[in-house]
């Protein structure tokens, strides 16, 4: 993705925040809101019968627990959104993590895009940028939080996702999943072999790979960063940096420009601060951390996503701008993308298992190491603390709690068999640290958007489409569909898959070549959702999908309903679309066994994965839908009024 | 005007195309307009470039 000049320049927007004048709320009353990704109510509820996690059992003594609906479908930005507008998808409009453009039929990420609109002076190669686009946060609908802020009540929220770039209607705001990183993307990490013909031939997602050469002992690389705002040619920006390589020890010196660290094999650096020259009087700063793999006998160097970095941030991370500054000053540089734990790089192989928890623990505690300072700033109103290492850990190793995975492997994954509970274990400790800053009078939330499932089996939609005659290819006989539609004959096509649970009817006036009249739409989706329920998978003998949502019959909020997908599918506990399906790819097998690295999951039938509803006291009014939780917090704070204004209330 | 194709353009446009041209430099009116529409295409090419979506795409983790 191009990023352009102008979003550099706007770092100093967001910061407007909305501040009523109210004073009719009860005084001091404090609301802290954990937002626990992917933290699953059935295995919580065992551990803490297990006695496991005292603060979690602490907390449910005198308030409660229990599961948490979760969204249709169960992603967490659709998740999320739901909890921050009270609304469903048919109002906030984030339907999934990918959307599709119907007029280019283009597979984009739903939760923000880059606007369009800037103008550039050009003088010789360079374009010298005047003013223009920016990221523009897609969710709709006003935030809990702003109904509080509108009376006079301080809300700090940190790490919302499908926040980004942060809404500017909090006191204090940190955006979280939904930031990329320096280059616009969820993960790109990079990574430096002198091995020849390193991951030759395979597809390396997330990242890429470079070879190198080591002369006398050293070797010459370059980090990249976004396209140079400045050439009017399309050139990555590079940032040199040079690695000495100790003769003897498995030692080396990584030195960055005025940077200089010393790895032994087997270390991670700290944040490394890094510049990217763009014209002779201009640079872009951004972070690295590095992890020396080994010097000999081949040399190999990991390198993170390229970081916004808080200290000088080149996009609005925060709300005041220079909060992000603030919380990096007090404890240190931290990852700033969202999803910052790299399953990518450990699914492409790049990184081994050890090397991914040492690397997602960096992520976890960085993020956890923030929480005393949050609550030590806290002094009354809402805060609201994220923390989304157990769902990230939980998607690359959850085949550890299922030897019936077909990726265990009993050699080895028997190590790993309490380590989701240890992060459980982990969550409780930051339960116990907000249950000892609150009185009675206080209410503490913990949450989650959603469960978790071990994902055994993968349905290939477009496959299945196929096979049932919705989806017509144009070569029957294409070995490797590298998706992106290639191979779908769009004239004789009346339904496709794109995301993780949409399908869509490739509809006639709305699909850029839909065939299917709009009076021919409801009675096709009737006939797919129920060739979809009576699809049964021949090894597990069970069903494939256990809902068939149609949007006019599941969503009760419009504004957005028209960009959602016709149908979403709610797999069967244990089976998710694959991801060669969200992209577009047909290919031949409609199931097939899950054996990658990323093995559980939630995007199914949202019943089958709730999430959980922890507090320290009854709360005003019960929520039992994660939709409905904002108002209950609002009425927390004494404030019975609906989120959306002139909203119905459920 | 461009290899034999004609496009037409409102009278005040082609004046104000006139007047830049002039100012930028250019050789003639047909070069400025010609540069200008390379350089949309290559904008719309670029957004395009399916490869470039499809590995930002695939950097999120749930698609492998």
């Amino acid at each position: 993705m191009r990023v352009r000049f102008a979003l550099f320049l706007i770092a100093g927007l967001g910061c407007g925040c909305a501040r009523g004048s109210g004073g009719d709320r009860a005084p001091g009353k404090r609301v802290i809101i954990l937002g626990f990704d992917g933290v699953d109510y059935e295995f919580t509820k065992k551990l803490m019968d297990e006695g496991k996690l005292p603060n979690f059992s602490r907390a449910a003594h005198e308030g409660s627990f229990g599961p948490l609906e979760t969204s249709i479908p169960p992603q967490s930005p659709v998740a999320w959104s739901n909890f921050i507008t009270g609304m469903d998808s048919g109002g906030h409009g984030i339907f999934d993590f990918l959307h599709r453009n119907p007029e280019t039929l283009v597979p984009v990420f739903s939760m923000s895009e880059v606007a369009e609109g800037g103008t550039t002076l050009e003088i010789g190669k360079y374009q010298f940028p005047l003013s223009g686009g920016a990221f523009e946060l897609l969710r709709r609908g006003r935030a809990f939080w702003e109904v509080l802020e509108n009376h006079g009540i301080e809300t700090t929220v940190i790490r919302m996702p499908a926040n980004y770039p942060p809404s500017g209607t909090a006191t204090r705001e940190l955006s979280g999943l939904g930031t990329p990183d320096l280059r616009g993307n969820y993960s790109d990490f990079s990574f430096y072999t002198s091995k020849l013909f390193a991951f030759a031939g395979e597809d390396i997602a997330g990242g890429d790979v470079y070879e190198v050469d080591i002369y006398d002992g050293v070797v010459e690389a370059k980090l990249y960063g976004p396209d140079n705002p400045f050439l009017i040619e399309t050139e990555k920006l590079a940032s040199e940096f040079t690695v000495f390589l100790d003769p003897v020890d498995p030692v080396a010196k990584i030195v960055a420009g005025s940077e200089e660290v010393v790895l032994r094999e087997g270390e991670w650096s700290g944040w490394v601060p890094v510049e990217f020259p763009m014209i002779p009087t201009q640079t872009l700063g951004g972070m690295v951390r590095f992890y020396l793999r080994s010097v000999r006998p081949d040399f190999e160097l990991y390198a993170s996503s390229i970081q916004i970095d808080p200290m000088a941030p080149a996009f609005p991370i925060s709300t005041p701008k220079d909060y992000a500054t603030e919380l990096a000053k007090a404890g240190g540089r931290f990852y700033v993308q969202g999803l910052p734990e790299d399953t990518k790089a450990r699914e492409s192989g790049v990184i081994t298992t050890e090397e991914f928890l040492a690397q997602a623990h960096i992520a976890g505690k960085e993020f956890a190491d923030q929480f005393p300072y949050v609550l030590d700033h806290f002094d009354d109103g809402l805060l609201f603390f994220y923390l989304g290492n157990v769902d990230q850990i939980s998607h690359v190793m959850w085949k550890v709690l299922d030897p019936g995975h077909p990726a265990y492997d009993p050699e080895v994954d028997p190590k790993y068999a309490g380590l989701i509970e240890e992060l459980y274990v982990g969550l409780d400790g930051i339960v116990g640290q907000a249950l000892e800053r609150l009185s009675t009078d206080d209410t503490l939330v913990v949450m989650s958007d959603h469960g978790f499932a071990s994902w055994r089996r993968s349905f290939h939609l477009n496959a299945w489409l196929k096979e049932k005659g919705y989806l017509v290819v144009k070569d029957p006989g294409m070995e490797e569909d590298p998706g992106m539609f290639v191979n779908v004959d769009w004239a004789r096509t009346r339904a496709y898959g794109v995301g993780l649970n949409g399908l869509y009817v490739n509809l006639k006036g709305r699909e850029k070549n839909g065939i299917v009249p709009e009076e021919k739409r409801k009675a096709l989706l009737d006939e797919i959702a129920a060739a979809l329920l009576a699809e049964v998978d021949p090894k597990t003998g069970g069903p494939v999908v256990t809902k068939a949502y149609q949007r006019e019959e599941t969503y009760k909020d419009r504004g957005e309903l028209e960009i959602g997908p016709d149908i979403i599918v709610g797999t069967a506990k244990g089976t998710r679309i694959s991801g060669q399906s969200a992209l577009g790819a047909v290919g031949k097998e409609v199931l097939t066994d899950n054996v990658d690295e990323w093995s559980g999951d939630h995007l199914m039938d949202h019943e089958t994965v709730p999430g959980i509803l922890l507090t320290n006291r009854p709360l005003k009014r019960p929520a039992h839908r994660l939709q409905d939780l904002g108002q209950s917090v609002l009425l927390e704070f004494g404030i019975d009024e609906s989120i959306q204004p002139g909203e119905r209330e459920d | 005007m461009f290899g034999g194709g004609r496009i037409k353009l409102d009278k005040d446009l082609l004046a104000r195309v006139k007047k830049y041209s002039d100012i930028a430099g250019y050789s003639s009116v047909e070069e400025f307009i010609t540069h200008a529409l390379e350089k949309e295409l290559a904008k719309l090419e670029d957004a395009g470039s399916e490869e470039e979506i499809k590995k930002r795409l695939k950097g999120l983790g749930y698609i492998s």
